[in-house]
């Protein structure tokens, strides 16, 4: 057997034989996959409770209170009297808004004027205040034109210019990639990408630091790195297929990519993060250490990665170091890949850096392990 | 009670112990304290702009006609979205998304301005990566707000060319006609730091405290030998517990504060509640948070299985706190799991003292579960130390006679 073989079946051996290791990188990846998409498997948020307070009493006010309990966004727990009221219900968390019909809503509709409407939402939580602020937009927009167009085709405009008159450039809103914009669907692939790393990096950081069999397989630093990486590969073989492929299948998340393609953008990816566990294992030199330096790392490396939250929206030094982490590049290469689609021209740049990374984080985990070597 | 070196047992000897402990094992004070504050740094980094502005799109326009140009300039001026690319066709503005480079595309179709002013309400077609949800949203909203502008711009025109007189026409052209003033309540320009970074900051810190907690334990009780030690220096099992834990408490009410230093002082998070309150609660939170970290360590051995577990409860939490995805929409469990968390309940308080101003006799309740996880964590701990003191005196206890007879 040659040596970089050899040293690649020990370190399969010891994956397979050493519990701390076993647990993290094959307990520990079935135990995420079932455990961490839980709170999205709804997908979206569904009817927001909100507080109706009538100040008008009229036929229109509450035929646009039926439609807007009707609408999926929303839904009219309460009607109350007055905003105070209501208030106290937002702060106790029972409603999280308040929609205002001020008196004469209808007076003002039926004399052709505009007739506001005052929405509160809560905005602490903003994906409940966007539910709202959509759904109350979208029925007041639907009632407003029906209004409209009924006054004036009543003053003698033509029936199909009046629905012009009301609207006369309509804006069609196309969501690629995600049409239903579900949370599962939006955060489950890029969140994916971020535990194989994290579970890679424990599992690989734990690897290097545990004790080795002595003597050990004969072979210089870089066939040393080189055969652990390879073993790392036969593992994730099975493991990425089941994270980027099965998961979504199971989780029903749009897939478009090939499952060919996105094994051959997961490739560099496992070698930098792979190469990234050994320099840390250089690095921290004990499993407990390795362990307690990873934990909490996992949040800020997801807001790194310019998923969550815009990469034009970070100050540019954060942006340079968001590059050194394997993370950023593959989730954009191979949520490109799986998710929307893409092919390997347009993620050429975050492949050629999972590339350049793996590249750099091997080199750099040979000469730590030089270092090492009496 | 015996005096050792002129000590007298009891809390402050305990206490004292674990200072110095921290001065000879600077990894265990990084990991407390610079570790997680160097993470917090990271983050307020990541949120410092705290609204994204000026997003990427392209525009694909089909008409060139004066309408075309002043919708795209209206685009432009939204703070939400930026037009940074004009592209030949469809394929060029799909392979731009795909790769990245920008988050929508716009398209004004051919002869919009002519089929505007006939009446034939031409669509005008947004395309837009809804893959990324918070970006997808942000150049939605430019795009929609600038395309309903410039269609009230040209309503009055089509009106008064269709027979409707000018007067009439004027007085009836609001923008829309039932336009909703929506006021966010709490948090009115929709900062990204007053919502997301400040509940970030206490999640991250709890994966620090309960695994820091575990690792700090384990020191002592991966032999019985030095758990009996701990407790002799501390005169008893209480004064004990509390001298081991309450140096962390200090260093973790530390590091939070100068967490919230910097969202308070520097990206003016409002503080609307009762300041005591919210220390009452951060006190609340770390306690439970190291109770858990204690209970895992005295539970789980070696160490490293104790902080495995740590790491593993802590890790994925944020998204069961119901921050950014609302518990409200979660299934069952998730739920209930999310009610189990510390870091939920701490910032469900949090929220209420910081941006919402919530009156003390609604906010009580976050701050007594918190209570509740503090005692029941706290009397479950003292409770295994106690079984584990039991069961080692009785390890003991038969063994004394056979060495009395072995050595006579």
């Amino acid at each position: 057997m040659t040596p970089i073989l050899a040293v690649c079946a020990e370190e399969l051996g010891r994956i397979l034989t050493l519990k701390p290791a076993r647990s993290v990188l094959i307990m520990g990846m079935l135990l995420y996959a079932a455990f961490y998409p839980q709170p999205y498997l709804n997908e979206a948020l569904h009817d927001v409770p909100i507080a109706l307070v009538d100040q008008d009493g009229s036929t229109s006010s509450l035929e646009f209170a039926r439609r807007l309990d009707a609408s999926p966004d929303l839904s009219v727990a309460a009607v109350l009297p007055d905003v105070p009221s209501a208030e106290r219900a937002i702060l106790a968390r029972d409603l999280y808004g308040i929609l205002l019909i001020p008196r004469d809503f209808e007076q003002e509709l039926l004399h052709g004027r505009a007739s506001p409407l005052a929405l509160y939402a809560d905005a602490s939580y903003l994906l409940m205040y966007q539910r709202m602020s959509s759904g109350v937009s979208a029925v007041a927009r639907a009632f407003g034109a029906e209004v409209e167009t009924a006054r004036l085709v009543g003053i003698g405009v033509d029936p199909a210019l009046a629905g012009a008159a009301v609207d006369p450039m309509p804006l069609t809103a196309v969501p690629l990639f995600n049409p239903q914009s579900g949370y599962a669907t939006y955060l489950l692939p890029a969140a994916l990408v971020l535990i194989l790393q994290q579970l890679l990096l424990i599992g690989t950081g734990l690897l290097g630091t545990l004790p080795r069999p002595t003597p050990g397989v004969a072979a210089g630093p870089a066939t040393r790195v080189g055969g652990r990486l390879l073993a790392y590969l036969c593992l994730q073989v099975l493991v990425v297929p089941f994270y980027l492929v099965v998961l979504p299948w199971i989780y029903d998340i749009p897939r478009l990519g090939s499952p060919l393609l996105i094994l051959a953008v997961a490739l560099p990816f496992v070698l930098a993060v792979g190469a990234l566990g050994q320099v840390v294992a250089g690095l921290f030199r004990q499993p407990l250490l390795v362990q307690l330096a990873a934990a909490s790392i996992g949040l800020p490396f997801f807001f790194l990665a310019g998923f969550a939250w815009p990469a034009e929206a970070m100050p540019a030094p954060l942006r340079l170091l968001a590059e050194l982490v394997p993370s950023t590049s593959a989730i954009e290469a191979l949520v490109g890949v799986g998710q929307l689609g893409a092919g390997l021209t347009d993620v050429r740049t975050p492949f050629l850096m999972l590339w350049g990374l793996a590249g750099f984080y091997g080199l750099l985990a040979i000469m730590l392990e030089r270092r090492r070597q009496p | 009670m015996t005096r050792r070196g002129g000590f007298t047992p009891g809390f402050p000897l305990v206490f004292g112990r674990e200072f110095a402990r921290l001065r000879r094992r600077p990894f265990l004070l990084a990991l407390t304290t610079l570790v997680p504050l160097a993470l917090m740094a990271l983050l307020t980094g990541i949120f410092s702009a705290g609204l994204a502005t000026r997003l990427p799109i392209g525009v694909l326009d089909l008409d060139g006609s004066d309408l075309s140009r002043t919708i795209v300039r209206m685009v432009d001026a939204t703070p939400d979205a930026a037009v940074s690319l004009r592209v030949g066709d469809l394929a060029e503005g799909r392979r731009l998304i795909l790769s990245g480079r920008i988050h929508g595309l716009l398209m004004l179709p051919r002869d919009l301005e002519r089929d505007v002013q006939a009446g034939r309400r031409p669509e005008v077609v947004f395309f837009y990566n809804a893959q990324t949800l918070t970006t997808g949203n942000l150049v939605l909203r430019g795009v929609a707000a600038a395309v309903q502008t410039a269609a009230a711009g040209i309503r009055l025109s089509l009106r008064t060319a269709r027979g409707q007189p000018m007067d009439d026409a004027q007085s009836s052209l609001a923008p829309v006609p039932v336009p909703v003033q929506t006021h966010a309540l709490f948090n009115p320009t929709l900062n990204y730091t007053h919502f997301l970074l400040a509940a970030l900051l206490p999640a991250l810190l709890q994966v620090t405290m309960m695994t820091g907690m575990a690792y700090a334990v384990g020191l002592d009780v991966e032999t019985t030998h030095r758990l009996r030690i701990l407790r002799r220096l501390g005169g008893g099992l209480w004064p004990a517990m509390a001298g081991k834990v309450l140096p962390y408490t200090l260093l973790f009410l530390l590091v939070l504060g100068l967490a919230d230093a910097v969202l308070f002082g520097l990206l003016g998070l409002p503080l609307r509640g009762m300041p005591w309150l919210l220390l009452l609660a951060d006190i609340l939170f770390i306690l439970a948070c190291q109770m858990a970290g204690l209970l895992l360590a005295l539970l789980l051995r070696p160490t490293a299985g104790a902080v495995s577990v740590a790491s593993l409860l802590t890790g994925p939490a944020f998204g069961f706190m119901g921050i950014g995805f609302p518990r409200l929409a979660m299934g069952g469990f998730a739920q209930f799991w999310g009610a189990l968390l510390p870091g939920t309940w701490f910032l469900m308080a949090r929220i209420d003292q910081t941006v919402r101003g919530t009156p003390p006799e609604l906010s009580w309740r976050p701050c007594l579960v918190l209570l509740g996880f503090v005692l029941a964590l706290g009397l479950l701990s003292a409770a295994r130390l106690e079984i584990m003191r039991r069961r080692t005196d009785a390890a003991r206890a038969p063994r004394l006679p056979v060495t009395a007879e072995a050595v006579p």
